[in-house]
C-alpha cells in the first residue's frame, strides 16, 4: 500500500491577500520537537512546518492534529494583519487529526469571521481549498471537483479510518488544516493525499460530519476518542455462508470475525454472529447501511457516537435472532498499534541497559529484525497478548560498559521476569530493579540464558554510564 | 555467506576458460592411484515443486558437478547437485561416456550424496580414491576442477580452520574445514573435490570468491555419511537437540556460583528429543560430554583438530555407539546423565526444514487450496523470506519447538482458486486451519476425511484467525469439481 503524505510544509513567510475568506483564514507556524526513540532521554530535534487553519465561532481556530503535533511553539498570523500571535492548543484528536486553538490576544480575532460548518458535498460539485501551500508566500486558492466519499485510513495515526471525501483540487504540502469550502460554508479540512508519482489530483479532505463529532466531544472540555465496537466483519456474499448461518434474506448482514478481547463488543458479539442491524439501520451484505440518502459503511453509525452511548444491533447467532446493545465505555484497546504524540518516550536504564515499552513509536524507530518481538508488536490486540501483559517491555540498547559487556546478545529481547517477578509493564521492572538483592536476574521470552548484573556493581556504573553517555536521568515512568 | 540451496549459484559462475597448469606439468602417477583418474563429471537434471501451485513443478534446471570414485566403486557428491534430481548421469571426463545413476543414500542436512551407475561396470578402468586421513591446520591440499576438455585443473588450497559450523541448509552444524585457495571459475561446477595426498579430503559446499576461502565437507563427516549410508533406511546424523549458551559472563558465573573452569548453559531442550527423555533441562551446566569437559563456550579438545565444539562428538557418532554420558551441573549439584543421541525424525517436526524429492501434499475443497506449513513453502518468499512471506506462518514455523508437542501439522489455506464456492472469499489466504466440519486438523489426511462428512449438506472450516468460519456447500463443490480442476488445470484434486 501507498503511505499518505501529510500536508504540512517547511517554513516560509507570510502575506496578505483581500478576499472574503481571507478575513478567517489563518497560517499557523510551528515549532516542533520530535522525540526520539533511539535516544528516549533525550529531547529530540527540532525542526519548523507550517500549515493553515481558520477561525470558528468562540475566538478558536480550527486545524490539523499533525499541524501542531508535538508543537513547543505555535505562532499564528492572518491576511492584511502584520502581527504575529503565539497561539496555544485547546483540544488535539489525533485519530482523527483534527486540533484546536486559540490566541490569547484579544486583538488577534478583532477583523476575522468566524467560517460555519456546511454538509456534506454533492459527488461532481465544485468546491475551493484555500491555504498556504508551498509555491509562494500568499493566500493560495485552488478549485476541484468532490470525486469520491468513502472511508479511508488517516495516516497520522497510523490505525484509525473515517469518513473522507476526496477532491481533485490540487492540495500541496502547506495546505494541512485548511478549509475547503461551497457556497461560502466549510465542507472540509484539506488534511492528507498522495505524492504525484504515486496518484495525481488526489486530496482528501476531512468532511463535516468528523468535524462536528469534534467538536461536540470537547464540548465537556476535553477530548475522549473516537468509539469503536473493536470488532472485524467480513462481507457476505457467499451463498453456503449465507445458507449455512441461517441468513433468509438477500443482500443482508455481514459476519463478526475477530471480536477483539478487553474492547467494546467483547462479551457482547461472538465470532460467527451475522450482524442484521444496527441502530435499527438494515446491514447490506457489503457492510454498508442507509444513512443521509447514501449507502454508507456501517462503522460511520458508531463513528458518530460518544463514550457512554449504546449500539443496538439486531443479530443472528446459531439461527436464532437476537437485539444486542454494545456499551460503548471500554478503554480502547490498539492504543499500543497507534503513533503517539505530544508524550515523552518512557524508559528506564539500570547498569547500562535500556528498557522501553513497545509500540508504533518504537518499532517506526528501530524497525526491529527480531521475530519475537514484531509477533509481540503484530499481535498484541488478536492473540490478545496484551490480557496477560499490559506492556511489552523491551531491552531496546545497552550502553557499553564493562559492566554489561556480555549483554549485547540480548537486545530486543523482550525481558520475562526480573529475580523471578514477571514484568508486565514498565512500573513493574522499576519496581523489580530497586529490590535489593545481589544480583539483578533478568530473564527473556523464548529460549536463552539470564542476563545477571551484579547489583552493587551495576549501580556503581549507573551514574558513570549517565555522565559518559549525557544522559540527564535514568528513567522516565510517566508519558 | 550462507545461500539458501534451490537458488545457490553453482560454486563458480563464470565459464571462464584460464589453464593454469599445462598438460606437461600433470604429475606422472598410475592412473589406479591417481586421484585424477577417481574423478567423473555428474551431470543431474533437477525440478523442483512449485508451492503456489502445488500440483505443479517450476522449469527444470541442469546442475553438473565433480564426483569421486570411492574405494567401493559408488560416486560422492553434494546433496545439493541431486536436489530435486528427475535425470541423472555420470560422465567420464575424457571420453564422454556416459551412464545413468541413481541415488544409494543422500542426506540434505550432511549435504552429500552417494550415486551409482546403473551401467554395470561402467566405472571399470577408472581409479578409486580413499579417504583422506590426519588432516590438521597447515596441510597443504589440492582443489580439482574439470575442465570442458576433460582435463583437470589443480589449485593448491591450505587448511586455515577446522571447526564445527552450519551447513547450507542451517539445521545441522557439523564439521567444516576452511581452506584458503586461489580458485579460478571453471566449467560451472557444483561439486569440487578437495584431495590430500592423493586422497579425498573433502566436498567444497561454499567458496567466497572474494577472501578467496573454501569451506569443505571434510572427511570426518563423509566417514560418517557412508558408514550410515551401510544401513537401510538411511537415517541421518544423531543428535541432541539442545540450545545453549556460554558462560563466558563472570557476573552469570558468579550467580551461577561456576567453579570449574567451562561449561555452557542449556537454554532450549527441544520436547521429545533425545535429551529431554534423558532429562537435560533448561537452565543446566553442561561440563563434560563423554569424559571430556565442555569449556565456557561449549569447546573439547580435539586429539586431531584441537579445539572444536562438543556436538562434533555427538554428530561423529557411530551408529552402534551406545549411550553417551553427560555430566551437567543442577543448582549447584553435579549429575551425570546417560543420553542416546538419535536422528531427528522429520514426520515429527511440526514444520519440515528440508522437502527436497518430495511432491508438497495438497486439498483442493472447492477451489480452496490447503498445504502444510514447512519452510520450502517459506522460501518461496526468496532470500528476505523471513520479512516477506505471510508473517504469521513465519512466526508458527519459528517458534514451532514452543507449541503444544502433540500440536501435528499446521494446515492453513494457503491460496484460492476463484470459482464459484468461494465467492466473496477471495482475499483469504495464509489462515491456519483448525478444524473441518467440527473435526480437529492436525494433517492434511485429516482434512481430507473431514472433508468426506459435512454437516447439513455445508463444509464448515474453521480458523485460527479472522474471520474464524466459512462455509463451502458440499454438493455445489462436488459438481464443480471437474470443471474447477479442467479450468485451472489441476490434475488431481488432492495429494496426500
Amino acid at each position: 500500500m501507498f503511505r499518505l503524505a501529510l500536508i504540512l510544509a517547511l517554513i516560509a513567510s507570510a502575506s496578505a491577500w483581500a478576499a472574503p475568506v481571507s478575513k478567517s483564514l489563518v497560517r499557523i507556524v510551528a515549532t516542533s520537537q520530535e522525540p526520539d526513540y533511539l535516544q528516549p532521554w533525550s529531547g529530540g530535534s527540532v525542526s519548523g512546518a507550517s500549515g493553515s487553519g481558520f477561525v470558528i465561532e468562540g475566538n478558536r481556530i480550527l486545524t490539523n492534529a499533525h499541524v501542531v503535533s508535538n508543537a513547543r511553539f505555535l505562532t499564528v498570523s492572518k491576511e492584511g494583519d502584520p502581527g504575529l500571535y503565539q497561539a496555544r492548543v485547546l483540544h488535539v484528536a489525533h485519530d482523527c487529526d483534527l486540533a484546536m486553538l486559540t490566541v490569547d490576544n484579544p486583538n488577534f480575532f478583532k477583523g476575522t469571521e468566524a467560517l460555519a460548518l456546511g454538509g456534506i458535498p454533492a459527488m461532481e460539485s465544485m468546491v475551493s481549498v484555500y491555504g498556504y501551500p508551498i509555491g509562494g508566500d500568499r493566500l493560495s486558492v485552488t478549485r476541484g471537483v468532490v470525486s469520491r466519499i468513502d472511508f479511508q485510513p488517516y495516516s497520522h495515526s497510523g490505525v484509525d479510518s473515517h469518513l473522507t471525501i476526496q477532491i481533485d483540487a490540487a492540495i500541496n504540502p502547506g495546505n494541512s488544516g485548511g478549509p475547503v469550502l461551497q457556497d461560502g460554508k466549510i465542507v472540509g479540512v484539506a488534511f492528507q493525499g498522495y505524492s504525484g508519482d504515486v496518484a495525481q489530483n488526489v486530496g482528501y479532505m476531512i468532511p463535516t460530519p468528523v468535524i462536528e463529532r469534534f467538536l461536540q466531544d470537547v464540548k465537556d472540555g476535553s477530548y475522549d476518542r473516537y468509539m469503536d465496537i473493536a470488532v472485524s466483519y467480513h462481507p457476505l456474499h457467499n451463498p453456503a455462508m449465507r445458507g449455512a448461518l441461517g441468513v433468509k434474506e438477500e443482500n443482508r448482514g455481514v459476519l463478526v470475525g475477530e471480536v477483539y478481547k478487553s474492547g467494546a463488543s467483547d462479551g457482547y458479539l461472538r465470532q460467527g454472529d451475522v450482524i442484521l442491524s444496527i441502530d435499527g439501520l438494515p446491514v447490506s451484505s457489503d457492510g454498508t447501511v442507509p444513512m443521509d440518502g447514501d449507502q454508507v459503511e456501517m462503522a460511520e453509525v458508531v463513528e458518530r457516537k460518544f463514550k457512554g452511548n449504546k449500539v443496538a444491533f439486531d443479530i443472528l447467532r446459531e439461527g436464532k435472532t437476537m437485539n444486542v446493545d454494545v456499551p460503548l465505555d471500554s478503554a480502547w484497546p490498539f492504543a499500543m498499534q497507534a503513533n503517539a504524540y505530544d508524550k515523552k518516550p518512557r524508559f528506564l536504564i539500570y547498569g547500562g541497559l535500556v528498557f522501553q515499552p513497545l509500540d508504533a513509536n518504537f518499532m517506526d524507530t528501530h524497525d526491529p529484525e527480531d521475530l519475537r518481538l514484531r509477533y509481540h508488536f503484530d499481535h498484541f490486540i488478536s492473540q490478545a497478548l496484551h490480557l496477560k501483559k499490559p506492556e511489552i517491555v523491551v531491552l531496546s540498547n545497552v550502553l557499553a560498559d564493562p559492566v554489561n559487556a556480555y549483554a549485547s546478545d540480548f537486545r530486543y529481547g523482550i525481558v520475562e521476569k526480573v529475580n523471578d517477578r514477571t514484568i508486565r509493564n514498565l512500573q513493574d521492572l522499576a519496581e523489580a530493579i530497586d529490590e535489593s538483592g545481589d544480583y539483578t536476574v533478568i530473564e527473556f521470552a523464548g529460549p536463552g540464558r539470564p542476563l545477571v548484573l551484579e547489583r552493587k556493581a551495576a549501580i556503581e556504573a549507573g551514574e558513570r554510564i549517565l555522565a559518559r553517555y549525557g544522559i540527564s536521568k535514568d528513567r522516565n515512568l510517566t508519558p | 555467506m550462507k545461500i539458501r540451496p534451490h537458488i545457490l549459484l553453482p560454486v563458480f559462475l563464470a565459464v571462464a576458460h584460464l589453464p593454469v597448469q599445462s598438460a606437461s606439468q600433470k604429475p606422472a602417477t598410475p592412473p589406479s592411484t591417481s586421484p585424477v583418474s577417481a574423478v567423473v563429471r555428474v551431470n543431474s537434471t533437477n525440478q523442483s515443486y512449485d508451492f503456489a501451485r502445488p500440483w505443479d513443478k517450476k522449469s527444470p534446471y541442469p546442475r553438473r558437478g565433480a564426483g569421486v570414485i570411492l574405494t567401493d566403486g559408488n560416486v560422492l557428491v553434494t546433496a545439493e547437485l541431486v536436489a530435486n534430481r528427475i535425470h541423472l548421469e555420470i560422465e567420464k571426463p575424457l571420453t564422454a561416456d556416459k551412464s545413468q545413476a541413481e541415488v544409494i543414500a543422500v542426506d540434505y542436512d550432511a549435504n552429500l550424496a552417494l550415486l551409482k551407475p546403473l551401467k554395470d561396470g561402467f566405472l571399470n578402468g577408472l581409479g578409486t580414491m580413499a579417504l583422506a586421513e590426519g588432516a590438521k591446520v597447515g596441510s597443504v591440499a589440492e582443489i580439482l576442477q574439470l575442465e570442458n576438455t576433460g582435463e583437470i585443473a589443480r589449485t593448491p588450497a591450505t587448511i586455515t580452520t577446522i571447526a564445527v559450523g552450519p551447513y547450507p541448509l542451517d539445521s545441522l552444524s557439523l564439521l567444516t574445514f576452511k581452506l584458503s585457495s586461489p580458485l579460478q571459475s571453471r566449467d560451472s561446477s557444483f561439486v569440487l573435490p578437495a584431495v590430500l595426498d592423493g586422497r579425498l579430503l573433502g566436498l567444497l559446499m561454499r567458496y567466497d570468491a572474494r577472501s578467496q576461502t573454501a569451506e569443505v565437507i571434510p572427511q570426518p563427516v563423509i566417514q560418517s555419511f557412508l558408514d550410515r549410508a551401510q544401513t537401510s533406511p538411511y537415517s541421518g546424523f544423531p543428535r541432541l537437540r539442545v540450545g545453549y549458551a556460554s558462560t563466558r559472563d563472570p557476573q552469570l558465573r558468579a550467580f551461577l556460583n561456576l567453579q570449574e573452569a567451562g561449561g555452557v548453559y542449556i537454554t532450549e531442550v527441544q520436547p521429545g528429543s533425545p535429551a529431554d527423555s534423558a532429562g537435560l533441562r533448561k537452565g543446566d551446566i553442561l561440563l563434560k560430554v563423554d569424559d571430556r569437559p565442555v569449556d565456557q563456550d561449549g569447546l573439547y579438545e580435539d586429539s586431531q583438530y584441537g579445539k572444536i565444539l562438543f556436538t562434533h562428538l555427538v554428530t561423529s557418532r557411530k551408529t552402534d555407539a551406545g549411550p553417551l554420558n553427560v555430566s551437567i551441573l543442577r543448582e549447584g549439584k553435579p549429575l551425570t546423565l546417560e543420553v542416546l543421541p538419535k536422528p531427528s525424525d522429520p514426520t515429527k517436526t511440526i514444520s519440515e526444514s528440508q522437502s527436497f524429492d518430495k511432491a508438497p501434499k495438497y486439498v483442493v475443497l472447492g477451489g480452496l487450496i490447503f498445504q502444510e506449513l514447512s519452510r520450502a513453502y517459506l522460501r518461496e518468499w526468496g532470500g528476505n523470506w523471513r520479512k516477506t512471506a505471510p508473517q504469521r506462518l513465519v512466526y508458527l514455523d519459528a517458534f514451532q519447538s514452543e507449541l503444544p508437542t502433540d500440536r501435528g501439522k499446521i494446515v492453513f489455506l494457503s491460496s484460492i482458486m476463484p470459482s464459484p464456492d468461494t465467492l466473496g472469499y477471495e482475499n483469504l489466504e495464509s489462515l491456519v486451519v483448525t478444524k473441518v466440519n467440527g473435526i480437529e486438523i492436525k494433517s492434511l489426511a485429516d482434512l481430507s476425511n473431514a472433508a468426506k462428512s459435512p454437516i447439513n449438506g455445508y463444509h464448515k472450516i474453521e480458523f485460527e484467525e479472522d474471520p474464524g468460519v466459512i462455509f463451502l456447500d458440499a454438493e455445489n463443490v462436488q459438481k464443480n469439481q471437474e470443471p474447477l480442476a479442467r479450468d485451472y488445470g489441476i490434475p488431481a484434486l488432492e495429494r496426500l
